[in-house]
This record gives structure tokens, sequence and C-alpha cells, in this order.
């Protein structure tokens, strides 16, 4: 009788990779597998193991440490250690040990090979480095978007205003196109007996019709669309979206219960969706009022949550959200200088962090500063102190509060012209003292919204200059980026950060995407890269002297993978009517996501530390 | 203690001249693992019988279940399950406990079929077990009404084990207490959802590996310190 031990099996594809073997493969799996047991104190792997093993802990836990005998994290309930199996990377000589009682599953290198060996995608986990396993999590992520949009109460019916065009099926392609003509429209309804038969729209009869060569006296049935896909008046709006996305369509007919209601179109939903960045940026362009704008920008965190479920890179919403923002702020510029009337001399309206670098949320704080010509003198300030005011009151009403570092125009400090703004420059350049960089390392990431531009491009030549040959600042910006470190791991429900301690949530900010916007903006400073975005900086830097190609990709692809984890958190909050956080309890993580998010910490810790062996501050 | 030793494999080989039908024969022509070897370098196969009552004389075999350890793991490939045919009705009492029904009862295999089977299994091995009486009882009167031949094999009874290691902690030992599934609850081993003879076999050898790890941590333990006299 062939056995099959579905139990041990069961708890074995709980956890990824092997959620991805077939059940066959799974099978042989079991019953490759050993169980071994290990004391509390006893060394992991098992001394008396002669051979290589892939380790899974059955229950109780095991501590790693390095050769140095530095804690490296904790393995619980279904964790994996792949070490022994894995080309890349070795540490024989590690120090592990059980730190409870531990019954463990073993799978001896050679049957790894073996069930590889038959299974891609399953042999891609155990075979990639941290970075290229990384690769296929951003894959993953932007494949896993999900699609509750309950909440999201725009209906299709809302949309569809024209009453449906509708033609006997018993026509000509050519009396379609003319009737298509007449209505100015891109598709048309063909109805059999009263009952929606099939579709044709420009395509069809550009693809079917004219390039194919038919014969435009032929019956529309010829070249219609009959295998309809259709949808009712009170479907969601984000349905549809996904619908047309999915189906690569741009035309669904709309019928409730046999009846026509007409056609939505794929440009209905882009005009008229709350879904538009775009329908939103018109919208703040032509609002009178700061009390009108904050009725717009409250959909904001609606608008961020319908991009994260429509599978949009996170690096494209921090961009939507950031544009939004500039749009505000130049619209909230515009709307006080209507009544305090034109600036006396120029400036430029500056953003500084998440804004600067395309990077923002929709819970952001506001970051920015102003930039005034060196002709403007003591007469000239009030206004601009009025003028700042006005603008950040206005941002921290429509949502982006007030930066709890003061970092603003409406701070005298932060509002001064361009002399001013130079010294303060060549001061935390040629003199960096780490407190006081760490507080302007906002200013380091600046982009000017309004204004005069060239302001902004004097000074930023300036500061590119100075910093791109003085290794004594860029070794201080370096140990401030050190400063971030991302946690080691994961362990059961905790985050393990050092020396065993660990804390209930993950960062996602500051264990995560900071420290690689540090490395970013470190690295660009001391290349002379005048971007701003951690993206572009990344890319810019990719093949310098200070960064690989590689580890360039891999601290994109880890940006990305925690900047979505971080859209899918907030988004789940908006949806349940919480505030957003950047705080991710563990729990709510699947296996393979905390696999994923280890090899990001091992990618940024590896970025981190090329970084401080490069520049050590003596 | 060597002289013990030593006759367990005599009693074998003066078995083995006794023994009448090849089964036996073959059964008993392995010499028995040496009991001075470290426990992880012999061959060990736990094993789990389902029957239809306690006593081997009027009760009949349902089921058993058995997994091998070998170098000091539990090897799941070596896992094996045979239902046995029983006419005996079922008391409802132990239908509870394993879910064996008269009717899937039926649809076992006939005992000489499956012993000659289970005998090369468990040719040149250790036994383990919790609590030798039952599969030790049944075995030895399934042999001897086969094949007129008593039943011997050097046996590791993780009930005595657990004895011995709470006594050394001093703890008081109440009967309850040494029950398989309490004792798995007491080491934190997995809990199957399944009480069938195969998952209670897999429980058994878990519980094996905790105990002989208790009992000598570090240094090695030889197979004579471990089994049942």
């Amino acid at each position: 009788m062939e056995i099959e031990l579905v139990e041990i099996r069961d708890f074995v594809s709980q956890h990824h990779p092997f959620d991805e073997l077939s059940i066959d493969l799974l099978n042989e799996l079991t019953g490759m597998l050993e169980a071994r047991y290990l004391r509390r104190g006893d060394v992991f792997p098992p001394r008396d193991n002669k051979a290589s093993y892939l380790y899974m802990v059955r229950s109780g836990a095991i501590e790693l440490h390095d050769d140095r005998n530095q804690f490296m994290g904790r393995l619980g309930e279904g964790d994996l250690y792949t070490r022994q199996c894995q080309l890349t990377g070795s540490d024989y000589s590690s120090r592990h040990t059980a730190l409870e009682d531990s019954l463990l599953y073993q799978l001896s290198c050679e049957n790894l090979k073996a069930l590889c060996a038959r299974d891609q995608e399953f042999c891609h986990y155990f075979e990639a480095n941290p970075g290229e396993r990384m690769r296929l999590a951003a894959t993953y992520a932007a494949a896993n978007t999900d699609i509750d949009v309950s909440g999201m109460t725009i209906e299709i019916g809302e949309l569809v205003k024209r009453a449906p065009i509708i033609l006997d099926v018993g026509v000509s392609i050519r009396q379609t196109a003319q009737a298509m003509t007449e209505e100015n429209v891109s598709s048309i309804m063909l109805a059999r007996d009263g009952e929606l038969a099939g579709i044709l729209t420009d395509r069809d009869l550009r693809r079917r019709c004219v390039a194919a060569g038919v014969d435009f006296d032929r019956p529309v049935t010829d070249i219609m669309t009959s295998n309809l896909l259709t949808m009712r008046s009170d479907d969601l709006v984000l349905n549809a979206l996904m619908t047309m996305t999915r189906s690569h369509i741009n035309h669904i007919p709309v019928v409730d219960d046999g009846h026509v209601v007409g056609m939505l179109t794929a440009s209905d939903l882009t005009r008229n969706s709350s879904a538009n960045p775009a329908y939103m940026n018109t919208e703040i362009r032509r609002a009178a009022s700061v009390d009108e704008l904050k009725m717009i920008l409250q959909r904001l965190p609606e608008l961020q949550l319908l991009l994260a479920n429509s599978g949009i890179s996170a690096r494209h919403i921090g961009e939507t959200i950031s544009s939004i923002t500039d749009v505000l702020t130049t619209r909230l510029i515009e709307l006080a200088q209507a009544d305090l009337g034109p600036e006396p001399v120029p400036f430029v309206w500056v953003c500084g962090g998440s804004q600067a670098r395309h990077e923002q949320s929709s819970h952001s704080d506001q970051d920015n500063a102003m930039i005034i010509s060196d002709q403007a003198s003591e007469q000239h300030m009030p206004y601009f102190a009025e003028l700042a005011k006005r603008v950040c009151d206005g941002l921290d009403a429509c949502g982006f509060i007030y930066c709890p570092g003061d970092a603003m125009a409406m701070n005298e400090q932060w509002r001064q012209t361009q002399s001013v703004w130079r010294g303060y420059f060549r001061e935390w350049i040629e003199q960096p003292e780490p407190m006081a960089l760490m507080l302007s390392c906002i200013f380091f990431d600046l982009r000017p919204v309004h204004g005069d531009f060239s302001l902004h491009k004097e000074l930023q030549n300036m500061i590119l200059e100075l910093t791109e040959k003085n290794s004594v600042f860029i070794a201080h910006m370096v140990s401030n980026a050190l400063k971030h470190r991302p946690p080691i791991g994961f362990f059961r429900t905790f985050v393990l950060i050092h020396d065993g301690e660990h804390d209930n949530t993950f960062d996602l900010k500051h264990r995560g995407i900071v420290p690689i916007t540090d490395i970013a903006r470190v690295l660009a400073l001391a290349e002379g890269v005048g971007r701003v975005n951690t993206s572009e900086r990344l890319k810019a830097i990719a093949g310098t002297r200070s960064m690989s190609p590689e580890m360039s990709e891999n601290l994109l692809d880890a940006l990305e993978f925690i900047a979505s984890l971080r859209l899918r958190h907030q988004a789940d909050q908006i949806r349940n009517g919480v505030d957003s956080d950047n705080f991710l309890p563990p729990d709510i993580l699947s296996s393979l996501e905390r696999k994923h998010l280890k090899d990001a910490f091992e990618v940024i810790k590896d970025a981190q530390e090329a970084l401080g062996g490069r520049y050590k501050l003596s | 203690m060597l002289d013990l030793l030593r006759s367990a494999d005599k009693r074998r080989q003066r078995a083995l001249r006794q023994a009448s039908h090849p089964v036996m024969q073959s059964y008993l022509s392995n010499p028995f693992p040496s009991e001075k070897v470290d426990w992880k370098s012999a061959p060990i196969i736990s094993l789990d019988f389902e029957t239809t009552g306690l006593n081997p004389r009027n009760h009949q075999l349902l089921s058993y279940g058995c997994i091998e350890i070998s170098s000091g793991a539990i090897v799941f490939g070596s896992a094996r399950q045979e239902r046995i045919r029983s006419d005996a009705v079922i008391p409802e009492s132990s239908a509870v406990i394993h879910g064996i029904t008269d009717d899937a009862a039926r649809a076992g295999r006939p005992i000489k079929e499956v012993l000659p089977e289970l005998l090369a299994r468990l040719s040149g091995k250790l036994l383990l077990v919790h609590y030798k009486p039952i599969e030790l009882g049944f075995l030895d009167a399934v042999c001897r009404s086969l094949y007129g031949s008593p039943f011997l094999i050097p046996t590791i009874d993780t009930l005595e084990l657990a004895q011995r290691v709470l006594k050394l902690r001093d703890y008081g030992v109440g009967p309850n207490q040494l029950r398989l599934f309490n004792l798995r609850d007491k080491y934190g081993l997995p809990r199957y959802s399944a009480h069938d003879s195969l998952y209670d076999a897999i429980t058994t050898a878990e519980l094996f590996l905790v105990l002989a790890a208790e009992i000598s941590p570090k240094e090695e333990l030889r197979l004579g310190q471990l089994l049942s006299r």
C-alpha cells in the first residue's frame, strides 16, 4: 500500500517554496524527509549529520550566529535553513544552536536537487541569491494585488449617460460603419430579436475588415464580436477597470436583466473615475479656495487605495501622489498670490524629503523651503513670510500635516535668500556635524515646485561641486545613513532587530525604505548626481565606483517590494477606516512575503556593509 | 551486562534452530543489532498495532503502522501501514478510537499475507514500541498460531524510558502521565489529527528521539542502556 503522510506533507506545504510544488512532488518530497531532534543548547545543524541538508523547523526554535558569534537571526516553526544546499554563500563555520528543544525536518541536498530538476519555479528559490530572489518577488508583488474594493461605491451606471446605439444584426458592415460615423461613436451594439447579439468597434473595422480585405457589403455578423462580456449598471467602476485591463478590451456593454443600458468605454472610466489622478489634478487647478481643495484632497487616500488595487507599482504611485502635492502646492501659491499680489522679487518654492524624491504617500507630512533671490531686501521678507504661512497651512488643511521637525518654509530658518542658503550648505558640507547633518538630511533632497527654478539650480550646482570631492562630508553622511538598520528577520510573530532584541511590528519606513533612500542619497552626492528620486539615483550610480550594477538593481527591487508592502498595508488600513501608518504587524505576512522581506533585508545589509567599508570615519 | 547481550542473540540462534516454518527461519536468520553500539548506528523500527482489544488471545489485529529510525533520524520514506482483515465484531469502544469499522476491517488483507512482510521489515532490527505488552503479545500470539514458534526481538519501550526519565527527575509518576499522547504534549511534539497505527508509530519514534536525548544529552548512548529487559 502506497503511504501518503498527509499530515507531514500538509505541514511542509504550508511554507514557501514548498507551496509551489504539485501534490505529486509534495508526496515524493515527504517520502524524502527525515526528522531529527535537538535539545536546547545543542549545536545546529546536528553534528553527526554527515551529508548536507535543507532543514525545516517543525517545532522549537534555532538561534543563528555567524562565525564571529554575531546574532544573525532565529528560526521558528516552518522556517527553513537552506545554506548547506545553496550554491552561493556558505557558513559551515557558523555557531548555531537550538534555542528550545526542537524537532527538525531534513531533506538531503541531493534529494532537493532531484526535486529542483523537476520544478523550475521551485528551483529558483534555492539557486538564486537574495538579489535574484528579490527580482522574482517584485514581479510577484505586482501580480499579487488584491481587488477587494468594499466601500468603493462608484457604479458603472453613473458613467454611462448616453442612450445605447443598437442596430439589427441584418445590416452590412458598410451600413454599420455609416451608423457609427453618423452617431460619432467608436463602438456600436447589434441586436437580434431585441437581444444583444454582438458589438463592433473601430478597432474591429480596422483589423477584421479593412486590414483583412473583407467586402464591406458582407453582413456585419462576419466581423462583430459575439462572445460578449457584459456588466450590470450597478457593478463597480473598479471592477470594470480590472475587467478591461485583464481581458484587454476597451468596451463593455452594460446590460440589466436583458435590457441594454449602454456601452461603457475605457475612456469613460479614465475621464470620470476618481481613480484618475489627472482628473484630480484638473480639479485642484480649478479650485477657488482652500476649503474646496480640502474637499478634493479628502479623496487622496481613496485614490491611493484604487491605484494600489489596480496593480500599479509602488514607484509610480509615489510619483502620482507627489505630482498631486506639487499641483496642490502651486495652486495654494496661486490662491495666496491672488490675495497678496505677485512676488516682489523672484523666489522658488522647493520641496524636500519624500515629495522631492517623488516617493510620497497620501499620509506624508510636508517638507518644504523657500529660496529667495538675493535681490530681496528686509522689507520684502514679510510678503514671503505670509505666503509661506498660507501655503503650509493649506497643505496641512489638505492632509499633509506640518513637519514635526519644522522643516517648512513657514519657519524663518528655511525661508532665506540664495546667499544664506549657500552659507547653510557650505557649513553642512565643510564642517559636518552628525546632529546638524541628520536634521539637514531633508535638504539634500530638494526639488523646485513653483517659481524661478534657476534659483534652485544654482544652489544645487554649488552643493554637488562641494560634496563630490569632500570625503569627510561623505563619510559623515555615510555614518548617518547607517543609523537605520534593517531588521535581521522574523521569528514567530516578532521582528528581530539585533542582539536578539525584537519589535512587535516592522517599521516599513525607518527599517525598510529610509535605509535605501539614505544609501542612494549619499552615493548620489558622492558621485555628483543631481537627481533626487531614489530609483533614479540608484540607476545613475549603478556601475560607478560607488556601486555595482548588480547591487543597484537589488536595491531597486528591495525598495519596490517594501514600498508595495507599505502601500498594501496602508490600503488595508484605509479600507478599514483606520489612520494609515508605517507599522506592519508580521503576523499578517504570508510565509512567502516573510522570505522575500528577509531577502530584502539581506540586500540592504550588504549594501550598508559595502558602504561602511568604503567610507570609514577615522 | 555483556552476558545479557550475548544471550539475546544466543536465544535468537537457538530459536532459529528450533523454527520449522520458513517465514520464521528467514526472520530469525538476521542477527540482532549489537547492544554495544551507539543507538544511532542501529536500525530501529517503530511499530504500532490497532486491535479489537487488549488480550492477544481473544482479540485480533486490525492494522499495523511502522516507521524506521536510522542514524538518529526518522525516515519518513520508510513509513508503512497495512489494514489486516478481521471477521471479529469490532466493539464500538475501540472503533471510536481508531475509526476502523467492521466494513473497513473486512476490506483488509489476511494476516497470512501481511505477517511475512511485517516480519521481513522487523528482521535484524530493534523494535520500538510504546508499552510493549501489546505489540509483543500480539506478535507472539500470531507467530505461534501461524508458524508454531514464539516471537523474539530486542525491544525499546518508550513508556519504560519515560518512566526512567521522569523518575530521574524525581517527579512522581502517575500512570496517566505515561500515556503516549500525554508524553507527546509534555514534550511539545506535533499533534497529528489522525489516531491510527501509522501516526502513533511516528509519535512513538519522535518521543524516542526526545527521551534518548534526555537520558544522554551529550555522550554516546549504547543500545544496551535503552533496551527493555
